[in-house]
């Protein structure tokens, strides 16, 4: 009985001294991560729409029950005090997980600006390939009238995304964000 | 037993991977591209590093019965101190490495030398053996991961070689191809050992 008392304090002192070094730690670094995220984020919105004085996150005023639950963030990026793009965050299932996607759309000329892939967890040299710009290029300045669609030959027509080789399932994910994005961007920013 | 056969019997003789076959798990996952093994082995050298001190510098404080749960603490402590660290001040390498680092937790290199040396070893030969064992780890998860990555991706760190580009043997850098890989390198292994006894 006594020895099962000691062994356990023991371990008390173990995990609460392991505790106190963690808590010390994290009390130091967790501002500058959450600093850096902050930056990141707003880094990350300059590349997908560049021009724009101020980014507000809008979310809550866009975003509803109704509203396609890919969609998880709708930020607007103003210019001059009125909105000239909307950053959208998506995050479509992919072959394995989530993947998060950023898509700019320009108000004025009703396109895409550029997409970015922020996180995706797809087979490294085939789905994760999706990051490249030789993949995220192809939806730039797309209307975002017509919904995009997955081809595998050269694409035709002007909706259209040429897919990845043996990625299939890849980029219909991030083609599907996308579109998500661009029924409810051509639904309330005409 | 002298420092220096403390370290260097962790790269060849009691290669980590190679010889005692340790730490599968988080070496077939990894393999997939040289640059994930030089930081995967980096990572994994500096927990090591410091788990083998704490353990050897309190192999007399702790009771033997929770010797197991105590190290768990102990070297899940410091893979959670790394991890703020290196997110807090170097976030580039962060990037690349974030995923790899709650895997050295489960690691059990780190705790088999834990059990095998540093809880009946003093500080100065526990510090070599930490060193050998995690340059023994690195060097082997490069070579792995050399083959893995040459021949999946037909690229080397990053830069293409042999001009194999999108004609590479995918399988490679798939799940399969990290059982396929290690197999051939430890049975070529066991076979220059055997001919050599």
């Amino acid at each position: 009985m006594r020895s099962i008392i000691k062994l356990g304090v023991f371990l008390l002192v173990v995990a609460g001294v392991a505790g106190l070094a963690i808590s010390y730690v994290n009390g130091i670094t967790s501002p500058i991560i959450e600093q850096q995220m902050i930056e990141n984020k707003l880094a990350s919105f300059k590349e997908v729409y560049p021009d724009s004085d101020e980014v507000r996150d809008e979310t809550s005023k866009y975003l509803n029950d109704s509203t396609n639950p890919v969609i998880t963030e709708v930020n607007v990026a103003y210019q001059g005090g009125s909105p000239a793009g909307v950053i959208y965050g998506v995050a479509p299932n992919g072959y394995a997980g989530k993947i998060q996607i950023l898509a700019g759309f320009d108000i004025a000329s009703q396109k895409i600006t550029v997409i970015k892939i922020l996180s995706l967890s797809e087979t490294p040299g085939l789905g994760a390939k999706a990051t490249e710009p030789a993949f995220t290029d192809r939806f730039k300045d797309k209307d975002a009238a017509s919904p995009l669609e997955v081809v595998k030959q050269e694409p035709a027509a002007g909706n259209e995304i040429l897919a990845i080789t043996a990625s299939t399932i890849t980029s219909k994910a991030v083609t599907d964000g996308v579109n998500a994005a661009r029924e409810h961007f051509t639904a309330n920013f005409k | 037993m002298s420092l220096v056969r403390e370290f260097t019997k962790g790269i060849v003789a009691e290669n980590p991977l190679f010889r005692l076959v340790l730490g599968m798990c988080p070496s077939l996952a990894i393999t997939t591209s040289v640059e994930n093994a030089l930081g995967m082995g980096a990572a994994f050298t500096a927990v090591l590093f410091a788990s083998n001190i704490v353990i050897s510098a309190l192999r007399k404080v702790i009771p033997d019965s929770v010797r197991i749960p105590s190290y768990i603490v102990i070297i899940a402590t410091f893979v959670t101190l790394i991890e703020m660290v290196m997110h807090a001040f170097v976030p580039a390498l962060f990037e690349s490495l974030g995923i790899f680092i709650p895997l050295i937790v489960v690691n059990c290199i780190i705790l088999g030398r834990a059990e095998a040396f540093a809880n009946k070893n003093s500080i100065a030969p526990s510090i070599m053996d930490a060193l050998g064992m995690g340059l023994g780890f690195t060097l082997a998860l490069i070579i792995v991961s050399t083959f893995r990555e040459v021949l999946g991706a037909g690229t080397f760190l990053g830069h293409s070689v042999m001009g194999l580009g999108a004609n590479s043997a995918l399988i490679f850098i798939l799940p399969p191809g990290a059982f396929i890989t290690l197999g051939c390198i430890l049975g070529f292994l066991n076979k220059m050992q055997r001919s050599k006894a």
